[in-house]
């Protein structure tokens, strides 16, 4: 699959910054015999961790808005609804959105180590 | 009748006095909850005194099948009383743990423990076959000692220095024999310190966990409970119990080598495996070094693990999905170990500093914040910040021995703190946003109340968040599919028919399995809750089956994936006891002993009028994954039942239909006297009547 584009400066600032309060994203931490349950990821670090729980749900729709809205990454956003339109199971899907997040986490935190 | 150890050990702590209750008495209640039930009802005159009262009573029950081969049904000990964790009121509760304690109890000769009182100062009961001593903890400086340190000093005191496996003869050298080690109940310093969400634990995480009976056990000046035996409890028909089991074992457990279904934990094929909910926080591994299989007593499939490091040793369940956010593995097993050590409920703390969490990251809670609060979430994720967390709730302060106030409220439960704390006033109250996910009597939201009908209804109709997956088991079949692919073990007919084939005595009544909006409060929901409530009463909670393993519904080693609920449990009841005894008998004892526990609460002042969820369970939606059966078009089908809230006044509706269906007077929810004497409770219904609080009917 195709790589990002590397992030602007502000973009990177964003995805290693946390969120608001406000516009933190819910997923759903499922765990055999405790349950779903929901849990606020206050950044996009968190959003990344959270994919490589054992059993993550997040709602697709839900991430694509945050990723465009909040985050600002129109790339990325995209990139998610297609993995989502593409996958054949929640688990490839969640999983390649996670390795896709991984990979921009990832120029994010080069960008501002080369920066450092 | 056999499985019994013929009497029932009774201590006063307030007068230190020992004395025995004949366990016929009580037979009639079976065992386990029912006759805990019976027992607090007689001993317990006025039914309104606060848990932490002295008054209060608490029943440490077996059942006939502790201690004997009945697969998944002879480990676990059921403890009752009047609780202090849930809100508004304590009401008298329950809570249940597994392990060897309830079988070493009826090797030393007692079917069972009622405490009574309160003592002068710590103290420990120390009991050796038929030898019971109250002592006191300052010779063995047992308070302020950690579970496991306070078991450890026991099993030297009470073994010696001899080695493990080597004999010991724990009441004198005329006794009986053992190579096992006393099986210890305790409190933490969480239970010292009257935190309402402290559990008892016995051995490495076996957790008596809801209820709050760990501060129960602290104002009762009661440490622990050390109990070591060598005697044999007697079967009435011992071959006919190990081919019972055998066939058991041999039709419905797991095939390693034949896979049938995704492992589900909460069946009776489910496979031998540690339970654990620990994460893999990046850079980390699940654990790779050396690790052993562990169950409780008699399990033919235990659910725990022991490690090379004894890192998390036992921990499952609840206590391994706590602090999930941990920076590594080896913190988050220490995170679940640090629980049991102070005796701490693992729900609450984990649900709990979820919510202080997004009250932090909304400037509220924090050092110099409006709740100022001593914990510094920049340390999220390390084991320091865990372990002062943990200390704040064990020791009322800032873990760190210094006073603070809202650390002293974290010890009232995170409802109560709220409350302290001005979050639950107004319209974007946090029990009206959802923000503390607290659905039901102050207790942490567990599987969904809003879709999983009989778990959240059973839970606000009773006294705590129910912990019964009897058919949870639905909803992970069928999301595990969703999500990973593949079928679930049936389809949502068969589904449908199974399960409610066996639901005696509303088998048949397939409308019970509709979970569908349309269907969500109707009588036939109320069926399904009322079965459930029914059924977990006496099979799980007095006959003590282990909740991880039955009822056995679909199985998918059985002929037509029929599983054993209906034959096995009599099968096996009768094998111990010698009895005839029905699975309808045993679903009529259960309603008998729900109807019983119906009459306490409502001497304890309910009224219908108090039973309702948190109110976001009525205006927020749910927002997560949910597949259970319902009709589409007429045909089963397993639905997504996402994004639905209980609409409040329907639900007032279905609360009058359950009331009637179980005969009680639905304007009160009060028990009747014609229903109280067809289940020969009528001096029950005497002393509801005594109190005005005799229902209709």
């Amino acid at each position: 699959m195709e790589k990002l584009a590397e992030p602007d400066r502000e973009l990177v600032s964003r995805i290693l910054q946390e969120v608001a309060f406000g516009e933190r994203i819910v997923g759903y931490q499922v765990r055999e015999r405790s349950g779903p349950m929901a849990k606020s990821l206050y950044s996009f670090t968190e959003v990344c961790a959270f994919l490589h729980d054992q059993f993550p749900v997040l709602a697709f729709e839900e991430l694509t808005r945050w990723l465009k809205v909040v985050m600002r990454d129109e790339e990325l956003a995209l990139k998610v609804a297609e993995a989502v339109e593409q996958g054949h199971s929640d688990y490839e899907r969640t999983r390649r959105i996670g390795e896709m997040m991984e990979e921009r986490l990832t120029q994010c935190k080069n960008a501002r180590g080369s920066k450092a | 009748m056999n499985g019994y150890m013929g009497e029932i050990l009774r201590v006063d702590l307030t007068r230190g006095r020992i004395t025995t209750i004949p366990t016929s008495r009580y037979e009639a209640w079976v065992g386990g909850h029912g006759m805990g039930s019976a027992i607090f009802f007689d001993l317990v005159k006025d039914k309104t005194i606060d848990g932490f009262d002295p008054a209060n009573v608490v029943t440490i029950m077996t059942s006939p099948l502790c201690g004997t081969l009945v697969p998944a049904g002879a480990g676990r000990t059921e403890v009752q009383g009047i609780g202090v964790q849930s809100y508004p009121i304590g009401w008298f509760t329950r809570s249940n743990f597994g392990g060897r304690f309830s079988t070493m109890l009826k090797q030393a000769g007692w079917d069972g423990i009622v405490i009574e009182g309160r003592a002068e100062r710590p103290v420990w009961i120390d009991i050796r076959n038929r030898i019971v001593q109250i002592r006191d903890c300052r010779s063995l400086a047992l308070w302020g000692m950690d579970t496991r340190s306070c078991q450890e000093r026991i099993w030297s005191y009470v073994c010696g220095t001899g080695a493990f496996g080597d004999w010991l003869r724990p009441d004198g050298d005329e006794g009986g024999q053992t190579t096992q080690r006393p099986a210890v109940l305790t409190i933490g310093p969480a239970g010292e310190n009257l935190s309402r969400v402290a559990c008892l634990i016995h051995d490495a995480a076996n957790s008596s966990g809801q209820g709050g009976f760990g501060a129960v056990w602290g104002s009762k000046k009661l440490k622990a409970i050390s109990v070591i035996g060598t005697g044999s409890i007697n079967v009435h028909d011992p071959q006919g119990l190990m081919q019972a089991r055998l066939r058991q074992t041999k039709q419905y457990a797991f095939d390693l080598n034949n896979r049938k279904r995704k492992p589900l934990g909460t069946v009776f094929d489910a496979f031998p495996r540690p339970v654990t909910l620990w994460g893999k926080p990046p850079g980390s591994q699940r654990p790779s070094e050396g690790q052993r299989p562990q169950g409780c007593v008699g399990c033919h499939a235990g659910c725990r693990g022991r490690y090379a490091s004894g890192i998390g040793n036992e921990a499952h369940c609840a206590g391994t999905a706590f602090y999930s956010e941990a920076s590594s593995l080896d913190i988050q097993r220490r995170s679940s170990d640090l629980l049991n050590r102070y005796g701490v409920n693992a729900f609450e703390a984990w649900r709990g500093l979820e919510y202080l969490r997004a009250l932090n990251k909304a400037g509220i809670l924090g050092p110099g914040k409006k709740i100022d609060f001593p914990l510094t979430f920049k340390n999220f994720g390390s084991y320091e910040f865990v372990e002062q967390f943990i200390k704040m709730i064990a020791f009322r302060n800032d873990g760190h021995g210094h006073k603070s106030q809202a650390a002293d409220d974290l010890g009232e439960g995170f409802v109560r703190a709220a409350k302290k704390w001005g979050r639950l006033e107004g319209e974007e109250g946090d029990l009206k946003t959802g923000l503390l996910n607290f659905p039901y009597w102050g207790m942490p939201n567990h599987y969904e109340a809003r879709t999983e009908l009989e778990w959240g209804y059973g839970s606000i109709l009773g006294d705590r968040d129910i912990n019964e997956h009897c058919f949870n088991t639905i909803f992970w079949d069928v999301l595990l599919c969703r999500f990973l692919g593949g079928k679930p073990s049936a389809t949502a007919e068969e589904t449908v028919r199974i399960y409610t084939d066996k639901m005696i005595p509303f088998a048949g009544d397939r409308l019970m399995m509709d979970y569908g909006t349309e269907n969500m409060y109707s009588v036939h929901i109320a069926k399904l809750v009322a079965w459930h409530r029914h059924y977990t009463r006496f099979w799980k909670q007095s006959a003590l089956l282990c909740d991880f393993r039955w009822p056995d519904f679909v199985n998918p080693y059985a002929p037509d994936k029929v599983g054993s609920s209906g034959e096995s449990e009599p099968a096996f009841f009768n094998a111990v006891t010698g009895r005839h005894f029905t699975f309808l008998d045993g679903m009529d004892l259960g309603r008998r002993i729900w109807n019983l526990d119906q009459a306490i609460w409502t001497l304890q002042g309910r009224h219908r009028d108090m039973v309702h969820f948190a109110d976001y369970v009525y205006e927020v939606p749910y927002g997560g994954p949910s597949f259970m059966p319902s009709r589409v078009n007429g045909q089963w089908d397993y639905v997504n039942i996402s994004g639905r809230s209980i609409d409040k006044g329907k639900f007032e509706e279905f609360k009058s239909r359950f009331y009637l269906l179980e005969g009680w007077d639905p304007d009160t929810g009060y028990p009747s006297r014609g229903t109280l004497q067809s289940l020969n409770l009528g001096t029950v219904a005497d002393e509801l009547e005594k109190n005005n609080k005799l229902g209709k009917g």
